[in-house]
């Protein structure tokens, strides 16, 4: 690593600056639509209703994740994002 | 810089675009038979597909300086389908002696279910046999971490499958690390969205080193940009990283990789190898 963590953040605080605001104005748009009563959906199932919930629970704990002091965030949040895996998924299937 | 790409999907590409990347340094390329975007309905319609990318790609590369690589098989979301996958892999022999053929891919999963896993056992077995290079495709998305997993498990388990001769490629942060410590080769997909943006592959370049890693467009039918490659480089240059581990990234490697087939020959470029 040629760059000093001072370099580092003076370059890419910008680009951290719009990710963040990029982020702020998504929530905010999630709660202007859930607050107008003409962007209800009647229709809405109940199967979507709990992906939305468990998207909106995977998102806060993603952006709990930037807050903490341990590194390799990155990789953390990817493993937050995935599914799980089984090392005796040959077995199970018999393959 | 010269560079090579080791996975773009030309065929959905225009003739510009060869224009375009042999503008920005691109010598050579390779690439992976993929899904169409829709699903295929036989096995005549692969033999075709094979036809252009054996016959054509290389003819429509060649004004441009480009040489034009390209890996068969059926992709991991056709193979729900088994008995056409089936089909396609007993065709596939029939052009693995084509000049321009370094081996089977891009083989994988999708959604990690028991037909793919299935298929992608027989596409192994069909690499082994005729002794082919193994180009891998990781899933997207949450599929990610678990097919991976499930692919490096399959071929572990293999004991004919040599590691240094299979390239696994859309490689993340939470994935690179187990593909690298068992030996086989890494590809950085550079695809914003779904997969990897130019900085976070300078991120994993300075974790992880350059030993067995390489970086890719996927230029395809979707959002992506042919044109990924050079954006790496231009990262890596603001970054300060000398131009040795630069190469070594976007040239040195995939040349290495792929002299391992007898079909890949040295393009004419400035770098120094």
């Amino acid at each position: 690593m040629s760059r000093t963590a001072e370099k580092v953040l003076q370059e890419e605080f910008l680009l951290a600056r719009a990710k963040i605001l990029e982020l702020a104005a998504i929530f905010d748009r999630i709660d202007r639509a859930q607050s107008d009563p003409t962007s209800t959906s009647a229709s809405t199932s109940t199967a979507e209703l709990d992906k939305t919930q468990h998207q909106k629970q995977l998102l806060a704990q993603g952006i709990a994740i930037l807050q903490e002091t341990e590194s390799n965030r990155a990789r953390r949040v990817q493993l937050l994002m995935s599914r799980p895996y089984e090392s005796s998924w040959r077995e199970q299937w018999t393959i | 810089m010269d560079y090579i790409d080791p996975h773009i999907h030309m065929v959905s590409r225009t003739t510009d675009d060869y224009e375009t990347l042999a503008r920005m340094g691109c010598v050579a390329m390779s690439e992976p038979a993929f899904w169409a975007g829709f699903d295929r309905g036989s096995v005549e319609s692969f033999r075709d597909y094979f036809r252009q990318l054996t016959d054509f790609e290389p003819k429509r590369a060649a004004p441009f300086g480009i040489q034009h690589y390209t890996w068969l098989c059926i992709n991991a979301k056709e193979a729900e389908n088994v008995s056409l996958s089936r089909e396609v892999i007993a065709m596939i022999p029939e052009f693995l002696d084509k000049p321009n053929v370094l081996g089977i891919g891009e083989i994988g999963l999708n959604k990690n279910t028991r037909n793919e896993a299935t298929i992608f056992l027989e596409h192994v077995d069909l690499a082994v046999r005729h002794h082919q290079q193994i180009l891998i495709h990781t899933p997207h998305l949450e599929d990610k971490y678990q097919g991976t997993r499930m692919i490096l498990d399959m071929l572990t388990g293999d004991s004919r499958v040599e590691p240094s001769r299979v390239l696994v490629d859309h490689v993340e942060e939470h994935t690179i690390q187990e593909v690298l410590d068992r030996g086989f080769w890494a590809g950085m997909t550079l695809y914003p969205v779904s997969k990897c943006t130019p900085q976070r592959a300078a991120d994993m370049i300075e974790m992880f080193g350059p030993e067995r890693l390489m970086a890719n467009s996927a230029g395809d039918w979707g959002p992506s940009k042919p044109t990924a490659v050079p954006d790496l480089i231009m990262e890596l240059k603001r970054r300060g990283h000398p131009r040795s581990l630069i190469q070594r990234i976007v040239y040195d490697n995939p040349r290495k990789f792929f002299s391992q087939s007898q079909r890949w020959s040295d393009p004419a470029t400035n770098c120094a190898t």
